[in-house]
């Protein structure tokens, strides 16, 4: 086959005709997507607040926790007690938590 | 009487000169952002046949092809108000055809390339030669659809667009010289492919002389 031949063949123009009712079903379909109510927009002013507040919340308990001084180790005595015993544990748990947060965020971002 | 030219006549103004296609299409894109969907329906009419042709060229079947258009015209309304005219509305309306087109494949692969009896077996009274030409041709227009995506899209939106290099370029957005490149390399991929092609190759059943 020659490229002639082949540009030749691609040049045809093809003889289709859309179907009678085509506009029709176009301009249903069209006038169906209009009544749907606008999809929701991500809640940025509401993302940004729960940031802000998260944020705040964590500095004034690292702030409360680092005063109260002899209180930490007793709160965290427990636990590195067990990271002592099991280390595993510590990564496990921080991976499954890191994983399941990441899990989310596709469904929070294309949520309808 | 000679119709008078507006180049001719500076006392014509703009309001009375007649509506080019883009005008159309601006004017129908203005009411259907107004709020006025029947605009939508001048589009679709005067932009339906194009459509459809390029997506039986991406599918080769009738049926596939109308759902494809009919999702073109979905996401061209919904997005109607995102025009901004930078580039010619029928350049615009193709690029959201070429990427539908394109997404449609790649979510349910390659189409069923079945034969259509009425368009590849209509008996002509003894042109079993005509016959075998147009199965040859319809072979070729199907092996488009093997060669990797950017060749394919390449070939498919050139030959649709008449061979205007530049029109292409810009509903594939990509640069005249890629396109040019593609194009070589698409062809050359597509000739060797071709080179022994036998109607039976493509599945088609030969008559019986």
């Amino acid at each position: 086959m020659t490229p002639d031949d082949l540009d030749g063949i691609l040049s045809t123009a093809d003889n289709l005709e859309p179907s009678s009712d085509f506009v029709m079903s176009v301009m249903a379909a069209v006038r169906l997507a209009d009544a749907e109510p606008p999809a929701l927009t991500f809640p940025w002013l509401r993302f940004a607040a729960g940031l802000t507040a998260s944020g705040v919340m964590a500095a004034a308990g690292t702030i409360l926790l680092l005063r109260s001084g002899t209180a930490l180790t007793t709160v965290t005595a427990p636990l590195a007690q067990l990271a002592a015993v099991v280390p595993e544990l510590g990564y496990a748990t921080a991976a499954v938590l890191l994983s399941l947060g990441l899990a989310s965020v596709p469904r929070l971002l294309f949520r309808d | 009487m000679q119709p008078v030219r507006p180049a001719l006549c500076p006392m014509l103004r703009a309001k009375e000169r007649p509506m080019g296609k883009e005008d159309q299409d601006a004017d129908c894109v203005a009411r259907v952002v107004a709020g006025d969907i029947s605009g939508f329906e001048a589009i679709v009419q005067r932009w339906q046949h194009r459509v459809l042709i390029l997506a039986w060229r991406f599918c080769r079947d009738r049926a596939t092809a109308e759902d494809m258009a009919q999702e073109v015209f979905l996401k061209v309304f919904r997005s109607l108000a995102l025009f901004r005219g930078d580039s010619a509305f029928s350049t615009w309306l193709m690029s959201i055809a070429l990427n539908t087109f394109r997404s449609r494949l790649r979510a349910e692969g390659q189409p069923l390339l079945s034969l259509d009896p009425d368009r590849l077996l209509a008996p002509t009274p003894g042109a079993l030669r005509g016959l075998e030409e147009r199965q040859r041709a319809e072979a070729v227009r199907r092996a488009v659809l093997t060669l990797p995506k950017r060749y394919r899209d390449a070939i498919l939106v050139y030959y649709f667009e008449e061979k205007d290099l530049a029109e292409s370029a810009r509903i594939l957005a990509v640069a005249e010289g890629t396109l040019k490149a593609q194009l070589h390399r698409g062809r050359e991929l597509l000739r060797r492919r071709c080179a022994n092609l036998d109607p039976l190759a493509a599945g088609v059943i030969k008559e019986e002389p």
